[in-house]
């Protein structure tokens, strides 16, 4: 899969040893839109009752919504290029250990040669939409290995239950 | 689709209240109202985000871009009423340390006195 290497983690491959295992269920469910920033609401409105039918607190709900919503936007904004009627999907699915969502378009694939992180202290007025996705999940891939388009994938991993969480009986609150 | 903003005066200070999600597809309503505001020599602009829930990196840019070219000019955009979910995207891109960011239109219109 390729990989932009200021990505931390990219795809399971490299897991940090010890870290559960990402088992998602394969009876996910998938939103589908056209390329109009105007179905982001729907999409939202979806996404908010899609991620508390698997559990995803009303606290931790905001930051996904924003992710997602990031991974649309740049869909409509680069993969198409501002041209509407164009597909969409989004897809969800879960196992114990975490949320895996998924961002389809089928346009001009993500140039991760092109991408540069934001200059933050320079506070510019756009380029935040992947920096704020990478900030919030706990892995990021894209796949461009397609006929057409990029297939984001974003991992975010239940409280508790990342590799970050401490092993033993313990456990970190 | 296209975003309720209220704009009052309070002294010298153009309030803009927006109401909804501030998104992709509502920035543009965001951007002419307060672009109209600068480019008619109101330099001091507050946004009151009490109505608004959710903003995303167009929404936060389209406020970047109008408190540069309000500073450029001698004036400031201030922001207040943060709701917590839309804090967390200032937070994150560290443009909560930039701008001017009050807890209520009341603190922030002190802010300017």
């Amino acid at each position: 899969m390729p990989c932009y290497p200021d990505f931390d983690h990219v795809g399971e491959e490299i897991r940090p040893a010890g870290a559960p295992p990402v088992t998602p269920n394969p009876a996910g469910s998938t939103f589908s839109m056209t390329s109009e920033a105007e179905h982001l609401l729907r999409l939202r409105k979806w996404l908010r009752e899609e991620l508390a039918g698997h559990g995803v607190s009303k606290q931790e709900q905001p930051n996904l919504l924003l992710a997602v919503g990031e991974l649309c936007a740049n869909s409509i904004q680069h993969a198409y290029e501002g041209k509407g009627g164009q597909p969409i999907k989004v897809s969800v699915r879960s196992s114990d250990d975490s949320l895996v969502i998924e961002v389809e378009d089928f346009g001009k694939p993500f140039n991760s040669e092109g991408y540069e992180a934001p200059n933050l202290e320079a506070m510019p007025e756009s380029g935040y939409g992947i920096f704020l996705v990478k900030t919030i999940a706990d892995s990021l891939s894209f796949d461009v290995a397609r006929e057409r388009g990029t297939r984001w994938t974003m991992v975010k991993y239940r409280p508790g239950r990342g590799p970050a969480a401490a092993p033993g009986p313990a456990g970190k609150s | 689709m296209h975003m309720d903003i209220d704009v009052t005066q309070s002294s010298g200070v153009a309030v803009v209240a927006p109401r909804g999600d501030l998104d992709m597809a509502t920035v543009p309503d965001v951007r002419r109202a307060l672009t109209g505001l600068l480019d008619r020599g109101q330099s001091r602009l507050l946004i009151d985000l009490d109505g608004v829930s959710y903003i995303d990196s167009s929404g936060m840019g389209a406020l970047i871009a109008a408190m540069k070219q309000a500073r450029a000019a001698g004036g400031d955009v201030r922001l207040c009423a943060l709701q917590e979910d839309v804090r967390a995207i200032f937070e994150m891109t560290r443009v909560i340390q930039a701008m001017s960011i009050h807890p209520t239109r009341q603190e922030a219109l002190a802010s300017w006195r």
